[in-house]
């Protein structure tokens, strides 16, 4: 096929997905564009490496390795801000019902709590609700082991419940009566 | 398994990421433990609250067309190739490149062949949907048989509204609803029951891609759709093939009321 053909076969018929993805890990509109745009020259350049593996997952490698360069050049702070020490040093509050009492009056809503998540939390959360794929692709897509998806989703589900005034793992609601 | 080794799998459960054996396992001690029990709803309240409010944001209808302009595609097409604003509905991906005769012959094949993959591939998933929603308790999130309740309720948790109608005497009452999320986007999903069959209707905005009244069997449970009302009806059930697709091109017109055996 030709490659504009191969461009509409294979990137953008994942176009939407793609920049929900960047959307969700820039924050902003045009940022993500950028980060999707540059995924989409990538993708064209390497497209011999797709070899019969979903063609989605593969973009969204992409747009991911895109985005995480673009947020090195353009906001380096926010690299260490997220990086891994950073997400183990977190407090893992669900299960403190003080703290979550404390919450009752900031609750957040839910979309501002996964926007306000660590990005290697952020990044799980997405591919698994909103493209809703296995650990096995989301393991591939973020290059870690299925292992750490596993606890990376765990953890950040917590965190959630926590801010977002859900109930917590084998407790009531936070900020609502035992 | 004890309540730590379950509440470790609990969300992983959820995420359909568990092999058969311990999820049985997790199943039967959730059942009978009251605590792990509570988790269990917890994480399935987050997932559903998830899957209802996270905004899913479809690529700007510019960028589509900046790139499509700089892939020498013609750029004229560029608002028939973006999905309808703010939804994106990717198993009909295949028939929004039906569009794209313009391309060349060559590509017929091609576009033949990848429409009849998503729609199997888009059965997989709603009896995926399905059985899920019957195995675990989250069959009904609103019970009702009463249309002006269940409509508002829809509608308030969805970014379009559906016809909600009730086949109750042609032996399908309705008895409620929930929202499940196919192919990313939150969809209403009309719960009837037919004798003993439990049947899912899933409806959604009908793109310009249509979906060819179909009919598909995955896994013993039949899968029928239909088009009216500007929606694409998916109904699956363990009903038998024929009744089914009856009953949801019934619904889909809002007119003659299927035979029921």
């Amino acid at each position: 096929l030709p490659p504009h053909a191969e461009f509409e076969r294979l990137i953008l018929v994942h176009l939407d997905a793609g920049y929900n993805l960047a959307r969700w890990l820039a924050h902003d509109a045009r940022d993500a564009e950028d980060v999707v745009q540059d995924a989409c020259l990538r993708a064209m350049k390497y497209m011999g490496s797709l070899h019969g593996e979903d063609a989605r997952a593969w973009f969204l490698t992409i747009v991911r390795r895109a985005f995480y360069d673009w947020l090195a050049r353009n906001r380096p702070a926010l690299m260490v801000r997220d990086d891994e020490s950073a997400i183990e040093a977190l407090p893992d509050e669900a299960d403190n019902p003080e703290q979550a009492l404390l919450r009752k009056t900031e609750r957040l809503a839910l979309a501002d709590a996964v926007a306000a998540l660590p990005l290697a939390f952020r990044e799980v959360i997405v591919l698994r609700e909103l493209e809703e794929l296995s650990y096995k692709e989301i393991a591939r897509i973020a290059d870690v082991p299925i292992g750490t998806v596993m606890s990376r989703l765990s953890r950040a589900r917590r965190l959630l419940q926590g801010s977002a005034g859900l109930r917590a793992y084998g407790g009531p609601a936070a900020g609502e009566p035992a | 398994m004890n309540c730590e080794e379950v509440a470790a799998l609990l969300a992983a459960e959820a995420d359909d990421e568990v092999d058969g054996l311990r999820s049985h396992a997790i199943r039967k001690h959730v059942a009978g433990c009251a605590h792990c029990g509570q988790r269990h709803e917890a994480v399935l309240d987050l997932r559903q609250r998830l899957r209802a409010e996270l905004p899913y944001h479809a690529a700007p209808a510019a960028l589509r067309g900046r790139l499509m302009a700089e892939h020498g595609l013609p750029v004229s097409r560029a608002a028939a190739l973006a999905a309808v604003p703010g939804r994106r509905w990717r198993g009909f991906g295949g028939g929004v490149l039906a569009g794209g005769l313009a391309i060349g012959l060559v590509w017929v094949g091609s576009v033949v062949w990848q429409q009849a993959e998503f729609g199997q591939d888009l059965s997989e998933r709603v009896v995926g949907l399905h059985t899920r929603a019957t195995l675990g308790n989250r069959l009904i999130e609103v019970a009702s048989s009463d249309r002006h309740k269940l409509k508002p309720w829809l509608s308030a948790r969805l970014d379009y509204a559906i016809p909600v109608t009730d086949w109750v005497q042609a032996g399908f009452p309705l008895v409620g609803a929930r929202i499940d999320r196919l192919d990313g986007r939150p969809t209403a999903t009309l719960v009837y029951r037919h004798r003993d069959h439990v049947i899912d209707v899933f409806v959604r905005p009908d793109t310009h891609a249509t979906v060819r009244p179909s009919a598909h069997s995955v896994r013993g449970f039949n899968v029928a759709t239909a088009q009216g009302a500007q929606m694409a009806w998916l109904a699956t059930s363990d009903l038998n093939a024929t009744d089914l697709a009856a009953f949801v091109q019934g619904l889909a017109r809002g007119a003659v009321a299927p035979a029921s055996d």
